[in-house]
């Protein structure tokens, strides 16, 4: 079969990415730039701004490190949710504009299932328990019979939330989350703080605020970091080996942008060790969002007869990663759910 | 207080995420003994905590269960500081194996939403509801294991988790029969809650939103 090569666009929170991948699994470019508030969270419309300042150049770039043009360009495809409505709009409209102008099918892809098969790409592995752990989203799932089934989430702020909202409290630089690690490091004192575990999923909003009353009745940085992943780590680790249990699952498989955390690994991998399953994690340069995943899950949605006219490629800022059929596994596990 | 049965074997029935089960003998009956494994990945003095506290709570749940008519099994013995459970051996598949078995087991939640409804207008709320922690003897009602999340309130919240938690398993479990099994579950738990159930699934429709794709929230909390 000829070789497919999928242009992919990312946008949809603070990072505006573009990747180009080829049916081989080949990343060919992966040209990703990420907003960074001068204060505050990500506020959707400045982040959106931000998207359509550099979107020229990031795709640019990307086409001249592959070595490409458009012209070359099989199909493009664009994460379409889920996401902030307006960070999303630009992703869409340049997309569309894309493949009006060049002629060119248009893919849409679900972000969740883009970190998911980024990751399976680049670990082999072929029917793994994910946990999908980022700014936006704190999900456990797995395959069955033509989806990715959800076993685990959060029921309120994700993980990376968690972590970005407390450094922030704290007064750390940006980014939050590996600063975190860094000082936990050195903690010493594990404080007491409310671990919420209910059923397969986990409860970050109360963990959040003791962690901020901690902080400001004057408790060592470095034991509050250290405390903070220690609980919200472990709760993670129990729900995911529950649902390691449950589904029996002999690949575990950690993405997103919080996956780099190597605290958040070692929890994960000694839960493999001990359920007897293969341990992978998406590789730092593919963890937070970009262009490429996008791109490669596009590669595998086109080759399979996925796409959308562009009058009706709207964005879906809730999309849910049960609701997309993803008709490029087969037989990986039909056992489940008759 | 030790228990007579520490350091005593059975034959182990199953290993889950949390407890290691073993099939006992105790004064002559068969029990299960549970008892909660340490987890090398948590700090000792959180996972000593967590399985002193899982340990004593589950056993005062499952007496508050029981007193209010819900099947659970009887307990023979407990020991908080070792994270040992002795309780009465009830044989059976679960409903989750059921379920998967091709069994007709639409009657079936219906008496599990008939116990769930108990169990909450006694503001008792399970925390891991789900089919996998049901056993069904044979010609019996429900039974439900598990209470180690359980808690003691009549909280809406809670009991909103509760009932998704139930939801999301069939999703990920049981997706083609969601909607039959869910509505077996509803129309039994209604028998004893009442119209209150509205309420309820308002509250579940709210915590489903909440956790998914925080992206759209977050933007306007912080």
């Amino acid at each position: 079969m000829r070789k497919v090569v999928v242009l992919g666009i990312e946008s949809t929170a603070h990072t505006f990415g573009c990747g180009i991948v080829d049916s081989d699994g080949s990343v060919l470019a992966n040209v990703n730039d990420t907003y960074i508030p001068t204060k505050g969270g990500i506020h959707p419309r400045e982040s959106s701004q931000h998207h359509s300042d550099v979107a020229p150049k990031v795709i640019r770039k990307a086409l001249a490190e592959a070595k490409l043009d458009l012209e070359h360009i099989d199909a493009i495809a664009v994460s379409l949710g889920p996401g902030l409505g307006p960070c999303l709009r630009v992703g869409a409209t340049i997309a569309r504009a894309l493949a009006v102008a060049y002629n060119k099918p248009l893919v849409p892809v679900n972000h969740a299932v883009a970190h998911i098969e980024v990751a399976k790409l680049t670990t082999g592995f072929k029917d793994p328990l994910i946990v999908f752990v980022s700014g936006g989203n704190t999900i456990i799932a797995a395959y069955s019979d033509g989806r990715y089934r959800v076993f685990g989430e959060t029921l309120d702020i994700a993980l990376g939330n968690l972590l970005d909202t407390f450094a922030r409290e704290a007064g750390l630089p940006h980014p939050g989350g590996p600063r975190v690690e860094e000082l936990a490091k050195r903690g010493e004192k594990l404080l007491k703080l409310p671990y919420i575990v209910k059923g397969q999923d986990v409860s970050y909003s109360g963990l959040l605020t003791a962690a901020i009353r901690l902080l400001r009745e004057g408790h060592k940085i470095e034991d509050l970091c250290y405390s903070l992943q220690e609980y919200a780590f472990s709760m993670l680790a129990e729900v995911v080996e529950r649902a390691l249990a449950y589904t029996e699952k002999e690949e575990l498989v950690l993405t997103g942008g919080v996956a780099v955390n190597n605290e958040l690994q070692r929890k994960l991998e000694m839960i493999a060790r001990e359920h007897g399953a293969k341990f992978g994690v998406v590789p730092k340069d593919l963890a937070g969002d970009n262009g490429a995943m996008i791109a490669w899950t596009g590669v595998l949605a086109y080759t399979h007869g996925v796409t959308i006219e562009v009058e009706k490629s709207y964005v879906r800022p809730r999309w849910r990663l049960d609701e997309v059929d993803i008709p490029w596994i087969q037989g990986a596990d039909d056992k489940e759910g008759r | 207080m030790k228990s007579i049965y520490l350091g005593f074997k059975g034959q182990m029935i199953k290993k889950g995420a949390e407890a290691e089960l073993y099939l006992i003998d105790f004064l002559g009956l068969p029990a299960i003994l549970k008892k909660r494994v340490p987890k090398p990945y948590r700090a000792k003095e959180l996972d000593d905590y967590i399985r002193k506290a899982r340990t004593s709570h589950e056993v005062t749940m499952m007496f508050h269960a029981r007193m209010c008519g819900v099947p659970v099994p009887a307990i023979y013995d407990v020991d908080p500081e070792e994270g040992v459970i002795i309780m009465e051996y009830v044989p059976g598949p679960t409903l989750k194996e059921l379920a998967l078995g091709g069994y007709d087991v639409a009657s079936l939640f219906r008496l599990v939403g008939f116990y769930v409804g108990k169990m909450h207008v006694n503001h008792i709320v399970h925390g891991d509801l789900t089919p996998a922690n049901i056993v069904v003897p044979e010609t019996e009602k429900p039974f439900f294991v598990d209470f180690g999340l359980a808690e003691r309130t009549g909280e809406l919240e809670a009991i909103g988790t509760d009932v998704h938690l139930m939801l999301r398993a069939l999703e990920s479990t049981h997706y083609n029969k969601v909607k039959e099994f869910f509505e077996e579950f509803l129309r039994g738990y209604r028998e004893v809650v009442g119209a209150r159930v509205e309420r309820v699934l308002k509250k579940v429709q709210e915590i489903r939103r909440r956790g998914r794709y925080v992206e759209e929230r977050r933007a306007k909390v912080y």
